[in-house]
């Protein structure tokens, strides 16, 4: 499963047909790219305000902030659970907000999403979970058994199949959700506050989860306020505000300090970098 | 898009529902079976009314004492007309003999004299004679001497005309109805089943479904659970028609010279086919209300 990042993988449904895989710049060009994105959910008071941000491909990135902040809005923007007001988001060069809804299916074809509360059927089996994401790609059968028994084994849930997925732990619950999310090769990962039901070493293991899935070429936004887990991982932090990017640096663990600020005050460490 | 997949996805969603959707099916077929039975029932009257409609036949009473003559004459006339096949006389005698045989009838009817009964001809029509045509040859036979009345049965066919263009119209009043309420309960069945699903369909919709991938299996078990009604129903009617058939057929042979009949084969097929439309319609319709994709 191991690929070099920039090796053209072929997704089943390229929502980008035109372009894209033919453009020999496209491999080099950054994978998600907000411009100037505006989203009112009220009239008065925007979620997010003029947010410009590049996440290139291959990036394992945090993103952060305090509740209420918009990391939630910055990924549905994404996967279009919600339309910008204003301002573009560009994956893979395409304008995600001027894509029709008939077409939304096949942009989430390219993209893994995991949550904080797993979405997982309850009463489905392991496999079943994992082999919904190739069975509405109309895969046939015997390739949907072969990479939902990799992807099982990649999150660590090999033989695990055939259990009824409410019988799990949370943590393995989580795992199945991150196997539906890989087991399709997308291109990009969100991955909003994945470990926020999970104790802090369990957290620890999923996070490590998603950076070896990165390790393969998969571009990782992580949403969390976690600063204890974003302390212990020199990735690159997008810092979100009142709707704003108030930071975006490398490596929490770099700044002398940071890791008490964040432990006494998990806003500090961010402000006073930004400030 | 992938039939076979979405056709096991509707196949699994009927296993969990099972409860749900016998309910559903169960309470259905009693409907279709009320649209079945009175379609029956206007098959048979049909066959009577067709029936009496297409044997064409008068009673010419004779005036008591008719000259022999007169009535020769009159055997003449009417056997002279095209439409007439068969001319018949009946004497009073003949005729109280007759009555006795097809009635059962008490000890003192029979000792009724034979006056009561007026000598008739009785004649018969050729088919197809239209209606105009016999009141023509009833108004001009009863002008002659000899004739003291003349009886075309158009009274009853009348009223049996009457009836049946009535069950016509219960059978289409109660089929709206039952159409009615069969998009209701299937509409209601599969919000039901939509809201029982939801964490599967959000799942679906996260990982990229289409419309169709998401709706189509609820469009199949909205069709299923229509045409299983139908079916049922057209089922239960046969066996029921099957028991009952030997009592039904003695009395209707006897009041009406036609034996019964089930529905004819494209009636059933088309019952249960609508059955499935009605489905498929009623949870296209609820799915368009309750699952926003
Ligand atoms: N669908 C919506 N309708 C109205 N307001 C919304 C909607 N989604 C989000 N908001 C508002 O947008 C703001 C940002 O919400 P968001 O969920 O993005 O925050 P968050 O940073 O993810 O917070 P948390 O850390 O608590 O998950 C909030 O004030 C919220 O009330
Ligand atoms: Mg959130």
């Amino acid at each position: 499963m191991a690929r070099d990042p920039d090796s053209k993988v072929v997704r089943p449904f390229a929502f980008f047909r035109a372009g894209v895989q033919s453009d020999p710049s496209a491999a080099r060009r950054p994978i998600l790219v907000f411009e100037d994105v505006y989203k009112y959910f009220r009239r008065d008071q925007p979620t997010l305000r003029g947010v410009n941000l590049t996440i290139e491909r291959g990036e394992f990135a945090f993103v952060t902030g305090p509740s209420g902040a918009g990391k939630s809005t910055l990924l549905q923007l994404v996967y279009r659970k919600h339309t910008v007001d204003t301002g573009r988001i560009l994956f893979c060069g395409k304008d995600v907000a001027r894509l029709k809804p008939k077409s939304i299916p096949y942009l989430r074809r390219n993209l893994g999403i995991v949550f904080q509360d797993f979405k997982v059927v309850r009463h489905w089996t392991v496999y079943e979970n994992v082999a919904v994401a190739l069975e509405i790609l109309a895969m046939p059968k015997r390739l949907v058994r072969s990479r939902v028994a990799e992807a099982l084994e990649r999150v660590g849930l090999a033989g695990r199949g055939s259990e009824r997925t409410e019988n799990l732990s949370g943590g393995e619950q989580q795992r199945v959700a991150v196997a539906r999310a890989i087991v399709t090769e997308p291109a990009l990962i969100l991955a909003d506050e994945p470990t926020g039901n999970l104790d802090p070493h369990l957290a620890i293991d999923i996070l490590t989860l998603f950076e070896e899935i990165n390790a393969t070429g998969t571009t990782v936004l992580f949403a969390t306020h976690d600063h204890s887990l974003i302390a212990k991982r020199d990735h690159r932090i997008i810092g979100i505000d009142e709707g704003r990017v108030v930071e975006a640096r490398t490596g929490l663990r770099s700044w002398p300090g940071a890791e008490e600020r964040a432990a006494s005050d998990p806003a500090s460490g961010l402000h006073a970098v930004a400030g | 898009m992938d039939f076979k997949t979405i056709l096991g996805r509707a196949k699994r969603g009927l296993r969990e529902e099972l409860r749900l959707y016998l309910v559903a099916v169960s309470s259905l077929a009693v409907a279709f079976l009320c649209v079945a039975g009175v379609l029956l029932a206007v098959t048979n009257l049909s066959a009577v009314a067709e029936r009496w409609g297409r044997s064409g036949r008068m009673s010419v009473y004779l005036r008591d004492g008719a000259q022999p003559d007169d009535v020769t004459r009159l055997r003449v006339v009417l056997e002279g007309m095209r439409e007439v096949e068969s001319v018949e006389q009946l004497t009073s005698e003949d005729a109280r003999r007759q009555f006795l045989e097809h009635s059962d009838v008490e000890a003192d009817l029979a000792a009724l004299p034979p006056e009561v009964f007026p000598a008739s001809l009785e004649v018969s029509l050729a088919e197809g004679t239209s209606v105009q045509r016999v009141a023509s040859i009833s108004e001009r036979i009863g002008s002659l001497r000899a004739v003291d009345d003349v009886e075309t049965y158009r009274g009853w066919f009348d009223r049996l005309d009457g009836l049946l263009s009535a069950g016509r119209g219960i059978a289409g009043v109660l089929a709206l109805l039952v159409a009615l309420c069969v998009l209701a309960v299937i509409g209601n069945t599969i919000r039901l089943a939509v809201a029982r699903r939801r964490e599967e369909i959000e799942v679906m919709k996260l990982c990229g479904a289409t419309d169709g991938f998401v709706r189509g299996p609820f469009v199949m078990e909205g069709t299923f659970q229509g045409f299983a009604s139908a079916l049922v129903a057209v089922l239960v009617l046969l066996l029921g028609f099957a028991l009952l058939r030997g009592h039904l057929d003695a009395s209707l042979a006897a009041l009406s010279g036609t034996h019964v009949a089930f529905l004819q084969p494209w009636m059933l097929v088309a019952l249960v086919l609508g059955g499935a439309a009605i489905g498929a319609l009623g949870s296209a319709l609820s799915l368009r209300r309750y699952l926003t994709v």
